[in-house]
């Protein structure tokens, strides 16, 4: 009762955090998105306009208005639920996001399983036996992955999946020849693995790396002997105790750079020709779609909340001593 | 089942399911968009990302032929009089909007007076001030009335600069923010079947278009694909059957593909006949000198540039119209052959001599991060006469607004497109009545009375050949005082697969005549 209680008061906790996110989000990209040289109607007059043309569309938009003036709007419509309006789109940005983001989700999700899955795996299995080659070829490819950049990777995959061995879509998120109808979760499977796998494989690393450390650590302590000398064997010792008390860290590690790879899709999207929110963010920074960047950061910001609160369940399930 | 086995199990069914699909059927058209387009409606727009789409849907009172001669569209005839004060319209009679309704004069009307004079920011700068009023005497005549003799009309009424929207969808509404916009109903040769934004746009052959026997590809999907890498990958794999803008560094080996056709045009719906341009600011030293702008151009070492930072998808410029745009260039011009010699006494004697650390002078170069080879190159290029170029490198947006609003720069760069006609996109440049905080307009400041009235005078004539003779004369004028450093006349590569031909590509609506290759 009191830890279902604690559980609900954290949560208000949480949720109250998030107004005065919410507030300096919008507050801090306003601010920098306006102080950055740039303005929207550049891309709706594409190469051509006179002075009459540019003077027209920025009233009409409220550009021209002082920058005080506009902050004040814009919260104003905020707190009514009103994000705006996109200048490419000539849409509520709402209307948008709510169509890119389940793509979005889908590929950090899937990029986000596979590199908790994979990547512990693989860290358990370097930290079982330590400096041996599994070990160290373990050690080496994720320091590779680790800081190669993701849009190379993705163009690699690329040219070795899907051009060199045609096995893989290059792009996109399912078949348009026949018909642009959904064809099936097998369709789109077969369209995300590339793209998933090319996402994900930085922070794969970064998962083994994290775990192989823990596991290592947890397994020089005390209570692995104790285990040991209660007849556990080295790998029943390592599964049951070591990883479970190494996990917690690893949790922490993958559960915080769950935001790495909602912003970090981006890049990985628009190779692949992903329809997330990443390459819309992308097309809106260059447009200046001040109303559309600034709902996709807000909207990124409370996945990444929610990843944090998820984490912390976690934290709290997989570990007694930890009260709300 | 557990979930790694789970994951196994639906990667087999759809490398199974991948393995049985069919071979493409004969009439679908996949075309590489580089942007998600948004929405669909070309009169409020010149938007690169909408018209590729929109140009198929949508159709111009009058249509370009590969010569840029004006040919009858949605008007079959027309009549000018009053010395190019009157032009009199008369519209097809058998055109229906892909809803049923038929299309009208009320249309044109509505569409130039609401739409395209208010918000196409090209057609709005070059006709509001000169366009008294358009008459519609008859449900299929049209008049536009101008306050002064005007050429260049007929030139700026194609889908790219001018098309046509229907009257009933928009009346009454605010027309940046129509439904019509995101379901848009045209006359084209293709109508809206689908958009799903950032990922298609799915468009169907239009059964009753106006011109028999087109188009003859029965579906058309523009898929948006924003690395032009990957859009090459998906060419080769037969994903896409065409893309508009190669890399320069795949087309040697598209090139060497059967399966792959390379094509260039310096037209479409991105912008006709463009140069890339370097632009100095003249309004202060050191380009305010003219043999210091002069020197400058001898340095750079031109056909080099061409060859290894454009892969030669072009050719280099000579002045201020495109050679592509054959009936106005003129090659009759002052020239400035790569001669690093002449350039160093040019400039030593201007006063611009070699200080002790061997530099003349200083200049950043403020460009679009797109451009930062040109830059590198240029850098490598003006160091051997001692001129030290800093590269300042910027998105898009915000090199343009350095260079051209806020001014505050010495040498930028822009992709200037001349258009069918030096009215509609050489002019601009060029005039001194442009020089203002727009983008894409008298960028360097350059003022000559002399090359005001010229302009002036071409605008006003209705005689193509004499009109040509004062372009020759502002080429010869322009090229005498240097005010822009005119780089490479684009002549872009297109690549499509073997299996279509029939592209359009100097117009807007490129897919109107694309057929399957060796099809009865």
């Amino acid at each position: 009762m009191t830890v279902r209680r604690g559980f609900a008061v954290f949560l208000l906790r949480r949720l109250l955090q998030t107004i005065p996110l919410v507030v300096g989000i919008v507050t801090l990209t306003f601010l920098l998105i306006h102080a950055e040289p740039g303005d929207p109607v550049y891309l709706m007059a594409g190469d051509g306009g006179d002075e009459s043309y540019y003077r027209t569309m920025r009233a009409r938009y409220g550009l021209d208005r002082p920058i005080a003036e506009q902050y004040v709007h814009y919260i104003r419509s905020v707190s009514t639920g009103d994000f705006g309006f996109s200048y490419a789109y000539q849409q509520p940005v709402f209307a948008i996001i709510r169509d890119r983001l389940p793509a979005t989700l889908l590929l950090s999700g899937s990029a986000f399983v596979l590199a908790s899955i994979v990547g512990v795996l693989l860290g358990i299995a370097g930290a079982a036996a330590p400096d041996s080659w599994p070990d160290v070829a373990i050690r080496v490819i994720t320091s590779i992955l680790y800081s190669a950049p993701v849009f190379w990777i993705g163009q690699l995959l690329l040219l070795a999946f899907a051009v060199a061995l045609p096995i893989f879509p290059v792009g996109g998120m399912r078949s348009l020849r026949e018909s642009t109808t959904a064809a099936g979760a097998g369709d789109l499977l077969w369209h995300l693995v590339l793209p998933a796998v090319s996402l994900t494989l930085s922070f794969l690393a970064l998962t083994a790396r994290v775990t192989r450390a823990t596991v290592s650590a947890e397994r020089r302590r005390e209570y692995m002997r104790a285990a040991r000398a209660r007849g556990r064997s080295p790998a029943a010792a390592l599964i049951r105790h070591a990883v479970p008390n190494a996990l917690l860290p690893v949790i922490t590690v993958t559960g915080y750079h769950m935001g790495m790879l909602v912003t970090g899709a981006g890049l990985t999207e628009t190779v692949f020709g992903w329809p997330g929110l990443g390459q819309l963010l992308l097309d809106a920074s260059n447009g200046r779609d001040y109303p559309l960047i600034i709902a996709i950061l807000l909207t990124t910001s409370f996945v990444v909340v929610g990843a944090n609160v998820v984490t912390d369940v976690l934290y709290s399930a997989l570990d007694p001593r930890v009260e709300w | 089942m557990t979930a790694a086995r789970a994951t196994l199990v639906a990667v087999a069914a759809a490398a199974a399911f991948a393995a049985c699909r069919q071979p493409a059927p004969p009439g679908t058209l996949i075309v590489a968009q580089g942007n998600d387009p948004g929405s669909f409606n070309p009169a409020i727009t010149t938007s690169g990302n909408v018209h590729p789409v929109t140009d198929q849907i949508f159709n111009g009172l009058v249509g370009l032929d590969e010569q840029m001669n004006s040919i009858p569209e949605l008007a079959e005839s027309w009549t000018v009089g009053d010395e190019g004060r009157t032009y009199t319209f008369r519209l097809r009679r058998d055109v229906v909007w892909h809803d049923g309704q038929p299309f009208t004069s009320a249309d044109v009307k509505f569409t130039f007076d609401e739409a395209l004079l208010k918000y196409h920011s090209r057609t709005r700068a070059a006709l509001q001030a000169v366009l008294e009023r358009i008459e519609t005497p008859d449900a299929h005549t049209a008049v536009f009335y101008f306050r002064q003799p005007y050429g260049p009309l007929l030139q700026r009424l194609d889908v790219v600069e001018a098309s046509i929207i229907p009257k009933h969808l928009f009346e009454g509404r605010d027309v940046l923010s129509a439904p019509a916009n995101l379901s848009p109903i045209g006359t084209g040769p293709f109508r809206f079947v689908k958009y799903e934004k950032g990922l298609f746009v799915e468009l169907a052959r239009n059964p009753r278009y106006f011109r028999a026997g087109i188009p003859k590809v029965d579906r058309l999907v523009f898929r948006v694909l924003p690395s032009a890498l990957t859009a090459v990958m998906a060419l080769e794999r037969g994903e896409v059957d065409y893309v508009p803008s190669v890399p320069g560094a795949d087309l040697s080996r598209l090139q060497t593909m059967p399966a792959i056709t390379v094509a260039r045009s310096a037209g479409g719906s991105g912008g006709s006949f463009c140069q890339d341009v370097l632009i100095p600011n003249v309004t202060r030293p050191p380009f305010a000198s003219r043999d210091v702008r002069r020197a400058f151009y001898m340095a750079l070492d031109r056909r080099f540039i061409v060859d290894r930072v454009y892969f030669g998808q072009g050719t280099p410029s000579t002045g201020p119209i495109s050679r592509k745009l054959a009936w106005a260039y003129s090659s009759d011009v002052a020239t400035y052959p790569h001669d690093l010699p002449a350039a160093e006494r040019l400039l030593d004697a201007a006063g611009f001599g070699r200080k002790q650390n061997r530099v003349r002078f200083a200049v950043t170069f403020t460009h679009p991060t797109g451009q930062a080879r040109l830059g590198q190159v240029m850098r490598e290029q003006l160091k051997q006469i001692g001129v030290d170029l800093t590269l300042e490198s910027l998105d898009f947006n915000a090199s343009v607004e350095k260079t051209f609003v806020k001014k505050a720069f010495d040498l930028g760069y822009a992709s200037f497109c001349n258009g069918s006609d030096p009215e509609i996109g050489v002019r601009r440049v060029y005039v001194s009545s442009n020089i203002g905080p727009v983008p894409f307009s008298n960028g360097a400041g350059y003022r000559n009375h002399e090359v005001d009235g010229l302009f002036d005078r071409a605008a006003a004539l209705l005689d193509r050949p004499a009109r040509a003779q004062i372009y020759a004369t502002l080429q010869r004028l322009l090229t005498e005082d240097v005010p822009y450093f005119w780089i490479i006349d684009s002549d872009g590569a297109r690549a499509f697969r073997s299996t279509f031909t029939g592209f359009r590509l100097w117009s807007g609506a490129f897919a109107e005549t694309v057929e399957r290759a060796g099809r009865p």
